[in-house]
């Protein structure tokens, strides 16, 4: 396995501070800290090629858990190794190996066009000329970077920088990949276009990636597995799609009628929505298909739907378990 | 290595001219306070014009050639968390800001050397008298004048892995050097129990020592003394920056995300 994580944990002292001038001006000589634990034994294991979401509502330990990973922070307790290596220990073996793009931050240097960046990464993971111009085709073309290379990166729109962000990540071609919310406030299109490079690199290099993201179309699109963190706690680790079974074991029947019967739907099922036409229900996963033959029998229906409830859903239910 | 540092030399020049005003500032802006000081002196004691002019030139080249700016840099970006995407690239943070030292202090020295050439034609004040071996002397002690603030700069600036905005404490000690390291005035000039503490701190050896060494004030016993106190001090901020990025390193929140 690639990523190996045991009993981890991190904990942060930090300066409590209320709100007000006075409770300010009190701080300056009185300070009272308290400890929050950010990651709460965590374990898991990635293998070689996998694509794992990892998930959870803000604050609830993901980009704690991925800057341990990635050697930044330094764990409190318990034992993570990489590749091989232990992170902490910065080891530049290792760093030539991982890449850790963080969508809120950025590795382009500001005033400079990226392709300075790239440069200066050449020389740094002591990538040979060779290597770097085969790379940088592949990654021009794939990201659409051409236009993009000689402009001042601050100059850049926020989706044309993660393009050459990621360009930078994956200059030195990382075996591991760590993408803490490569999507953040892109546009839709531009998501996609992220998502599918993503996808195709990680057929083409088999590389190893974990990914945090609050936009559920990534974690649709990208990952089998993921792995659910609240509260520091990992809760669920495994299939997305066992997830949906387990979490939300219906369907959603979207039934469109020329005018809705005024009844009560009790004996078909859960109603989740009525509105003009339409009425949306819940049914049981075994019962969807029965349901829906017997709504076509004895109304007059237009149209019936059958899907899978919305991942939205699936993953708030998630956050509010203990565990699932 | 030396393909990295020419990779980081280039970068950084090509950033320095991204931020053309903002050079140009920093190098007139530290011009002033030498100048006024010279001009105060110079009132004072009008029978030591001449010594006064060729000190304060000699303090305005040192002083560029010497600076530091890494608190400032480390604060920042350790406070904003950006400082994480260089600790992510597979060579030590120290490089990058030795590379910038290299590079401003390079483009300081292009300008200042030609205006100091072309000033001591017309202003015989501004001739130095050094012999070949005097001048590599000088040469050398702007070298360590320029590692030891550096490095002086550097290792408060990794004080941030524990305080915020810790520019304030290098504040204190800028003021404290301002006396002691000649900029204000030439130590011969200080009250003798403050001189004497100034040989045995470091401030002297960041602009001061390399004066002496031009204008001929030091030599002999008390020259090889300096370089060793100089030296010393070199071994102690070196020792200092290790352990305090050691400590930094376990106490890194790796603010932001």
């Amino acid at each position: 396995m690639v990523i190996r994580v045991s009993h981890l944990h991190k904990s942060f002292r930090v300066h409590r501070r209320e709100a007000g001038w006075l409770e300010a001006a009190r701080s300056l000589w009185r300070r009272d800290y308290r400890v929050i634990e950010a990651v709460k034994d965590v374990s898991f294991t990635i293998e070689k090629g996998e694509i794992v979401g990892f998930l959870g509502p803000n604050g609830a330990g993901k980009t704690t858990t991925m800057k341990m990973l990635a050697g930044l922070l330094h764990p409190t307790s318990g034992e993570i190794t990489v590749g091989g290596f232990v992170p902490f220990e910065q080891k530049p073996e290792f760093k030539k190996m991982m890449s850790l793009v963080m969508g809120q931050k950025s590795q382009l240097i500001w005033d400079i066009p990226p392709m300075e960046t790239f440069l200066v990464n050449k020389a740094i993971y002591d990538i040979d000329d060779r290597a770097f111009r085969q790379t940088l085709e592949e990654l021009t073309e794939l990201l659409d970077l051409a236009p993009l290379l000689d402009k001042p990166t601050r100059s850049l729109s926020l989706g044309q920088r993660m393009r050459c962000e990621l360009a930078a990540a994956l200059l030195h071609r990382p075996q591991v990949l760590f993408l803490d919310e490569p999507t953040i406030g892109l546009d839709v299109h531009t998501q996609e276009n992220v998502r599918r490079f993503i996808v195709d690199y990680n057929r083409e290099h088999e590389t190893t990636i974990l990914l945090t993201s609050h936009y559920m179309g990534d974690v649709a699109a990208l990952c089998d597995r993921v792995m659910i963190i609240n509260y520091g706690r990992l809760i669920y680790d495994g299939e997305l799609s066992v997830l949906t079974e387990k979490l939300a074991p219906y369907k959603r029947l979207e039934v469109r009628f020329s005018r809705v019967p005024d009844m009560d739907w009790g004996e078909y099922g859960e109603v989740a929505e009525i509105e003009e036409g339409t009425v949306v229900l819940r049914v049981a996963r075994e019962k969807a298909a029965g349901t829906a033959a017997r709504l076509l029998e004895r109304f007059d229906v237009r149209d019936i739907n059958i899907e899978d409830p919305p991942l939205e859903e699936v993953i708030t239910r998630a956050f509010q378990e203990e565990r699932v | 290595m030396i393909r990295k540092y020419i990779a980081l030399l280039r970068m950084k020049y090509i950033e320095m001219l991204a931020y053309r005003l903002a050079t140009f500032v920093w190098m007139t802006g530290a011009i002033t306070q030498p100048l006024i000081t010279m001009f105060v002196w110079m009132n004072i004691h009008p029978e030591e014009s001449d010594s006064f002019v060729f000190y304060f030139m000699a303090v305005i080249f040192v002083e560029r050639m010497t600076s530091a700016w890494d608190v400032w840099e480390l604060d920042r970006e350790i406070r904003e968390g950006t400082f994480s995407n260089l600790l992510l690239r597979p060579l030590h943070p120290i490089h990058w800001a030795i590379a910038e030292n290299i590079v401003y202090k390079w483009l300081f020295a292009v300008i200042l050397a030609p205006v100091w050439l072309v000033g001591a034609v017309f202003w015989p004040p501004l001739r130095p008298h050094m012999t070949a071996g005097q001048a590599v002397l000088f040469l050398a002690a702007v070298v360590l004048g320029a590692a030891l603030r550096f490095l002086l700069s550097y290792s408060c600036g990794l004080l941030a892995f524990w305080v915020t905005k810790v520019a304030a404490v290098y504040g204190v000690i800028d003021v404290i050097s301002l006396f002691l390291s000649g900029r204000i005035a030439p130590l011969e000039m200080l009250p003798p129990a403050l001189r004497e503490w100034s040989e045995w701190l470091p401030f002297r050896y960041m602009i001061s020592f390399p004066i002496e060494i031009a204008t001929g004030a030091v030599d002999g016993g008390e020259l090889a003394r300096g370089f060793a106190v100089a030296a010393g001090w070199m071994a102690v901020f070196v020792a200092g920056v290790q352990w305090l990025w050691k400590a930094g390193m376990r106490k890194n929140q790796a603010v932001g995300g």
